[in-house]
């Protein structure tokens, strides 16, 4: 595939993405592996690539406007790298069949929570107004994400939202902010053990990040326009079948 | 020190998109070689940007006075640099134990 044709999925997927309010790992993946045939841990290692571009440059404009809380992202990220570190580790030796029957349950439960999600409230609170408790769950959670993504090359923050809003009490947008924080970190620890192991191809990586940090622009400056929680609802249907179609054929025996 | 974060995410965050946007346009004028080197420096600079952010942040919290956070972000710094560590010298081992198959190969 050539540089122009990655480059263009590479802005569809950040386009969606920024709509969508996920990371691009949900559907770089699969794209990647399932419909491209690249084999799937140079897929996460490409999508983690990813991952760092896009939330490094969202994170420093969510930072500059004071909506992440960084107090709490940097003790939660102590047990996101160790948990991506330990996932990547895992992914190295984990049977390709298994990491792909994971990510299907990975996608459908991103798809769910894109489905409870259009119906979601907001709140417009601003970071370090709020009383931070449940750290345990928090760090907890956090763990898990940092392993999915290390496991899987996804930003993880659909496992982390959760605890961070009803466990730790803090509102949803400052959660989201500080989960996206705290991702691209994450999101380098796996990478470097997939660097390592010599599974990380930059010329496949660089047209993807170029595409989505495109894409997500693009997508930012649309979604005022856009009817985002209709497009939750269709995306969500996508993920069911992109998640169903590798369960379907990792089952039958493909890797 | 908002600001100061912000800064050092944006400064790695362009350099890398950057050198990957001319890694790929140098792809596109047949330049393969080019493109190759310029696709490493990206991903190398995408690389060092969560590193800077950290070491950014950890000095940023001790200078206020916030050991506690500070510790915390210079603990997630020595992690990671121990992992990028790892990978450069597992990548160095293993370019050298591919090297001889690959003189082999060269006439």
């Amino acid at each position: 595939m050539t540089s122009a044709a990655l480059a263009a999925f590479g802005a569809a997927a950040g386009l969606l993405g920024a709509l969508l309010g996920i990371g691009g790992g949900i559907l770089i993946v699969p794209a990647l592996s399932e419909l491209l045939g690249v084999p799937f841990r140079h897929a996460v290692a490409a999508s983690l690539v990813v991952i760092i571009a896009s939330s490094s440059a969202s994170s420093a404009a969510y930072v500059d406007r004071g909506a992440a809380n960084i107090r709490v992202g940097v003790v939660l990220e102590l047990a996101t790298v160790a948990g991506s570190l330990l996932g990547s580790a895992v992914a190295g030796v984990a049977p390709v069949r298994v990491l792909k029957i994971l990510f299907a349950a990975v996608a459908l439960y991103a798809a769910t929570m894109l489905w409870v999600r259009r119906h979601a409230g907001s709140d417009s609170a601003e970071a370090g107004a709020e009383a931070v408790h449940g750290w345990l769950p928090g760090l907890s959670a956090s763990a898990v994400a940092g392993a999915i993504s290390g496991l899987l090359g996804v930003g993880g923050g659909l496992f982390k939202m959760p605890a961070m809003t009803l466990a730790m009490g803090m509102p949803f947008k400052v959660a989201a902010a500080t989960s996206n924080f705290m991702i691209g970190v994450t999101a380098a620890a796996g990478a470097y053990v997939y660097f390592a192991r010599g599974e990380l191809d930059p010329q496949l990586a660089a047209p993807l990040v170029v595409g989505v940090f495109a894409g997500s622009l693009l997508g930012s400056t649309l979604l005022p326009r856009l009817p985002a929680r209709r497009l939750q609802g269709a995306f969500a249907v996508i993920l069911v079948f992109l998640g169903g179609r590798m369960a379907w054929l990792a089952a039958l025996g493909g890797s | 020190m908002n600001r100061l974060v912000s800064r050092a995410l944006w400064a790695g965050t362009l350099t890398g998109v950057g050198l990957c946007a001319a890694a790929t346009l140098a792809h596109l004028a047949g330049q393969g070689e080019v493109a190759a080197r310029l696709a490493r420096l990206g991903v190398l600079a995408l690389f060092v940007t969560p590193p800077l952010r950290l070491a950014v942040t950890a000095g940023a919290f001790w200078r206020e006075g916030s050991r506690r956070h500070a510790t915390a972000a210079f603990v997630v710094l020595l992690l990671l640099l121990g992992a990028a560590a790892t990978a450069a010298f597992g990548t160095q081992a293993s370019e050298r134990a591919l090297a001889p198959a690959v003189r082999e190969r060269t006439p």
